[in-house]
């Protein structure tokens, strides 16, 4: 009887603690939702990952800065979303008016972040977003939401014609996944390669669970392309590794999408990753960038050698970049942060970064190699590491 | 108590939570939508699948159908009618589409339903790719008030007709079906024209949960739209429930759904495990359900008390 | 179309083919001789693949061998359910009633648990490993090393288990399991014991399949749920319980897949494997090789 009583007191004086003034030295509670399970979850810790590598460097320097007037610490409420939209409503809801988060920040993929945006606009929370990409974005309404990609569909387009006709390449063959991201890349790169001349001598598209492309690219293969673009998601871009190479492709520029830039992918396939041309513009060697460095050696020191998506990863501590530096200018008024991000020019990781509508308006859809194992950023030119160089003969 | 208190009492609750629509919190909205909409899905999964034993694993067919010819229609017609066209040309689909599907039987049906969903998110997957529309946003959707309460109507809609159905001489009909279709059929059931109307009816409502669902969600996708997982969340809440009638999939659901509320926003971490752990559980301990569970110990008790 | 005459095109549906019937063995026996939907099926392709990369990270042990130690491990997985759940819950009545949704939800249950322990481990990170990535060529066809081993290991395991369970001693008691139970039961065939095995060998050989798959694709806690279906489309078209047309089923459906693709274009899989599904069910409601009337 008197240890529950005892018991009892304890918890009773443990709430009132909780209830109790809070002190200045809070943290600052921001919350998001991350697919944790279901459809999207392989691809959720190479944002939760980034966002917590951000946290940690933060409260190393003792927190974040607060409108200049003093450093708080941050502190995460995440929720897991199941990879379903309506639940990342439900969350955001959840977060902002029962959690009663100070500020969140983006969910993942495309169609969270379409799903959640009324719920930000709503209660009128800003959100930096991240890893969502398709020009129907910028139809949202702007006001809360901010988009860091610089990877459009019709920019990424146009630079890829670019690259395309810098290394004098005639033919191509495209082959694409029907999801959204993919397909919309098509939707704008045929016109554009139309445009420039260049011949698409192949085209085939696929659903996300085919599993085999021999027939394919023996297809490719008798068309003998300058350059093959394949608009693939991880799955997908390693049966293209695999059965290129059993094929015999071997046109001198080859674009994998998705997956090069992921570490997983490049300890799948090592050498034969060698010339491959993939969809990132970032490298921790990357000129004038602010903390390029520090994210990857902080990352390769959090998550024991393993290094960032240089795709998703990197977009994700970008955006995380530009909430701070909005926070050091305008405390954490939502109203004031609002205006700062319309207004400011901020330094990342990806360099600098201003916004025009919804969208950054600075940094350009770019390319990058794998390159003797590393990661260069070879396109555009302005930003390259190195230079484009052909692929040569698979490795193995 | 009689028969006419009941309804009384059944009209207050409906209204009561129809009200709250104008007064609780978003986030209570929200957790109520969702326990309407698999209200309403899980009762008309059971008018199929409870009533003739002809369990759907693809059920999401409908739902997705129903999502995709309402985004076709989003601002083309009023946001209502176009639910409610959906719910008819998905209805109509499924009449066409139901006799040869539903002469297979038994677990050879549990997949082919599955499969019907794949072939028809494939199919859709492809249009879409085909017009570069493979994502649709959905913007200036209607406020989740009113979503609540068409969630509410078609919830309560659904029960009505499950309830009615299980009996009506068309529900006797239907449940010879799972006992023994060859039997009834011999007796006279004409089980074809049943099993198509109750497939029909079946989908109906589906689809126009659908279609309000993105509105919701703010977003199409058919992966998003015909997510597998949606067909097995069915299955998994009528069977808990444990009844080809109305209670069951009311229970069933209302367990589940407020345990999953309740375990996301606990333990983020781990609250997948625990719903998968009482799942387990449920079977080993309750394989009859909650409702076969309560009749079972219920009568136990009432036994011991004589 | 002289693509349709390539040898390549010929080993990629061989490959396709052979994984589509070594996955739906274990399935099939499973459900053969106890009735279970086992929706867990894919996850235990994920456990072996995880085994699998585990072996390679920390030992530097490669799939071709560690795939034993998945077997194993996955039929002991098959004893320990057995023993802890299905030997009771096959001898409960209540349970019986309703054999078919009461084992979809407790696999359903299981491979929640399951995948979400994974990802409590590992994080739902996708994980790979490079192995036997150089290019084999034999004639004309050219596969690389990982691709010929799924071939080979594939075509050994799942002919010489369908061969085992058709003619030894022991596959005849498995077999007359699955056509009659009652009566196997009274001409003195250990029916515990029986399905006991048809367990453990059912898991071994899907964990097996996994260890093998590790090298094919990125290793998530997700991966494996879309062989948990195709191995049920699989099963179906050959005709529930029956070994042989299962392993037909999924030679025929790889061929149907990668021939289909070949002429239609590569859009149309998932179209053509699940039309071609329906349709075959829609004037065989029995399967390919299923026998007269559905036992339900």
């Amino acid at each position: 009887m008197l240890r529950r009583l005892l018991t009892a007191s304890l918890v009773i004086v443990g709430m009132l603690g909780l209830l109790g003034p809070s002190q200045a030295a809070d943290p600052v509670k921001i919350g998001f939702s991350i697919s944790k399970t279901g459809l999207f979850a392989p691809a959720g810790p190479s944002q939760l990952n980034a966002y917590l590598v951000w946290q940690k460097m933060v409260n190393d320097k003792g927190g974040l800065d607060i409108g200049g007037k003093g450093r708080r610490k941050v502190e995460f409420v995440q929720y897991d979303d199941k990879s379903d939209p309506a639940q990342a409503v439900k969350i955001y809801e959840k977060l902002i008016t029962s959690d009663k988060v100070d500020l969140v920040m983006a969910p993942w993929g495309t169609q969270h972040h379409f799903a959640i945006a009324p719920v930000v606009e709503r209660h009128k929370f800003p959100l930096i977003g991240n890893t969502a990409a398709s020009v129907a974005l910028r139809k949202v309404k702007p006001g809360y939401l901010w988009f860091t990609t610089p990877m459009m569909p019709d920019n990424l387009a146009k630079e890829m014609t670019a690259m395309l006709k810098s290394r004098g390449v005639k033919s191509v063959a495209i082959m694409y996944n029907l999801l959204q991201f993919a397909s919309e890349n098509i939707q704008f790169l045929k016109p554009a390669l139309a445009k420039a001349g260049i011949k698409v001598v192949f085209e085939a598209k696929y659903p996300p669970d085919i599993k085999d492309m021999t027939g394919m690219l023996t297809k490719v293969k008798g068309k003998n392309p300058d350059a093959v673009l394949v608009h693939s998601y991880p799955g997908d871009s390693i049966l293209y590794m695999n059965q290129a190479r059993e094929v015999g492709i071997n046109a001198k520029t080859q674009y994998v999408m998705v997956g090069p830039a992921i570490g997983f992918f490049r300890g799948m396939f090592k050498s034969n990753l060698d010339g491959i041309v993939t969809m990132a513009a970032w490298t921790p060697g990357l000129k004038n960038t602010t903390g390029s460095k520090e994210f990857y050696n902080a990352y390769k020191k959090m998550f024991k050698g393993h290094e960032p998506d240089y795709l998703d990863s990197v977009e994700v501590f970008v955006s995380a970049q530009i909430l701070e530096q909005a926070i050091a200018k305008a405390g954490l008024d939502r109203e004031k942060i609002r205006q700062a991000v319309n207004s400011m020019t901020f330094d990342t990781i990806y360099g600098k970064i201003k916004f025009n509508g919804v969208q950054n308006s600075i940094t350009p859809a770019g390319f990058a190699q794998i390159q003797k194992g590393k990661i260069e950023v070879v396109w555009p030119k302005q930003r390259a590491t190195s230079s484009v160089v052909d692929k040569g003969a698979w490795a193995k | 108590m009689n028969n006419s208190l009941r309804l009384i009492g059944t009209a207050a609750v409906i209204v009561i939570l129809a009200s709250l629509s104008g007064l609780a919190s978003e986030y209570m909205l929200g957790i109520g939508f969702t326990l309407f909409m698999y209200i309403a899905l899980a009762q008309s999964w059971i008018i199929l699948s409870g009533m003739t034993g002809y369990i759907s694993l693809g059920h999401v067919v409908f739902f997705g159908s129903g999502a995709y010819v309402f985004v076709l229609l989003w601002g083309l017609v009023p946001v209502w009618l176009g639910v409610a066209i959906s719910g008819l040309v998905v209805g109509i689909g499924a009449l066409m589409i139901g006799y040869p599907v539903l002469r297979v039987r038994g677990p050879y049906f549990v997949i082919l339903s599955f499969g019907l969903a794949e072939l028809v998110k494939n199919l859709v997957l492809i249009n879409e790719a085909r017009m570069y529309m493979s994502l649709r946003p959905v913007f200036g959707a209607p406020p989740l008030a009113q979503l609540y309460i068409a969630m509410l109507v078609l919830a309560v809609v659904a029960t009505a007709l499950t309830y009615w159905i299980r009996r009506s001489r068309f529900g006797a009909g239907l449940r010879s079906i799972r006992e023994d279709e060859w039997a009834a059929e011999t007796i006279g059931v004409p089980a074809s024209r049943l099993k198509l109307i109750a497939f029909a009816l079946s989908g109906l409502i589906p689809a126009m949960v659908g279609a309000i669902f993105i509105m919701r969600s703010g977003i199409f996708q058919p992966g998003d739209a015909f997510n597998p997982i949606v067909s097995f969340t069915i299955v998994t809440m009528a069977i808990i429930g444990g009844s080809d009638d109305a209670a069951g999939p009311l229970l069933g659901v209302a367990f589940l759904v407020i345990l999953q509320e309740l375990l996301w926003a606990n333990w983020p971490e781990i609250y997948m495990i625990i719903l998968g752990v009482l799942l387990i559980g449920f079977v080993l301990f309750a394989p009859g359900g909650i409702l076969g569970w309560c009749s079972k110990n219920l009568s136990r008790s009432k036994k011991n008390a004589a | 179309m002289d693509i349709l005459f390539s040898p390549q095109l010929l080993a990629a549906a061989l490959i396709t083919g052979v994984l589509y019937a070594l996955i739906s063995l274990g399935l099939n026996l499973i459900y053969g001789t106890m009735r279970l939907l086992n929706v867990a099926h894919g996850d235990l392709v994920m456990i072996g693949s995880y085994i699998a990369f585990m072996a390679f990270s920390l030992f530097n042990v490669g799939p071709l061998i560690s795939m034993f130690g998945a077997a194993i491990i996955c039929g002991g997985l098959g004893w320990l359910a057995y023993r802890s759940v299905f030997q009771n819950l096959l001898s409960n009545s209540e349970i019986l009633a309703r054999l078919e949704e009461n084992s979809l939800l407790l696999f359903f249950g299981i491979s929640v648990v399951v995948q979400n322990l994974v990802i409590l481990f590992f994080t739902a990170d996708r994980q790979g490993y490079e192995y036997l990535s150089a290019i084999v060529e034999i004639g004309d066809v050219r596969l690389t090393g990982a691709r010929l081993a799924v071939l080979i290991v594939g075509s050994v395991v799942s002919i010489a288990a369908v061969l085992y369970l058709r003619f030894s001693l022991f596959g005849l008691a498995i077999n007359a399991l699955i056509q009659n139970r009652d009566a196997s039961a009274i001409v003195g065939i250990n029916v515990d014991r029986v399905q006991m095995f048809s367990l453990v060998i059912g898991f071994g050989i899907t964990g097996l399949a996994g260890a093998l798959i590790s090298v094919l694709e990125p290793i998530t806690p997700v991966m494996g749920f879309p062989y948990t279906m195709s191995a049920f489309v699989v099963i179906i078209l050959g005709g529930l319980g029956n070994l042989w047309g299962g392993f037909l089923a999924g030679l025929l459906l790889g061929f149907l897949e990668i021939y289909g693709v070949a002429v239609t274009g590569p859009e149309w899989r998932s179209v053509l494997v699940y039309g071609i599904f329906i349709g075959i069910l829609i004037f065989r409601p029995q399967g390919l090789l299923g026998r007269g009337r559905v036992a339900r």
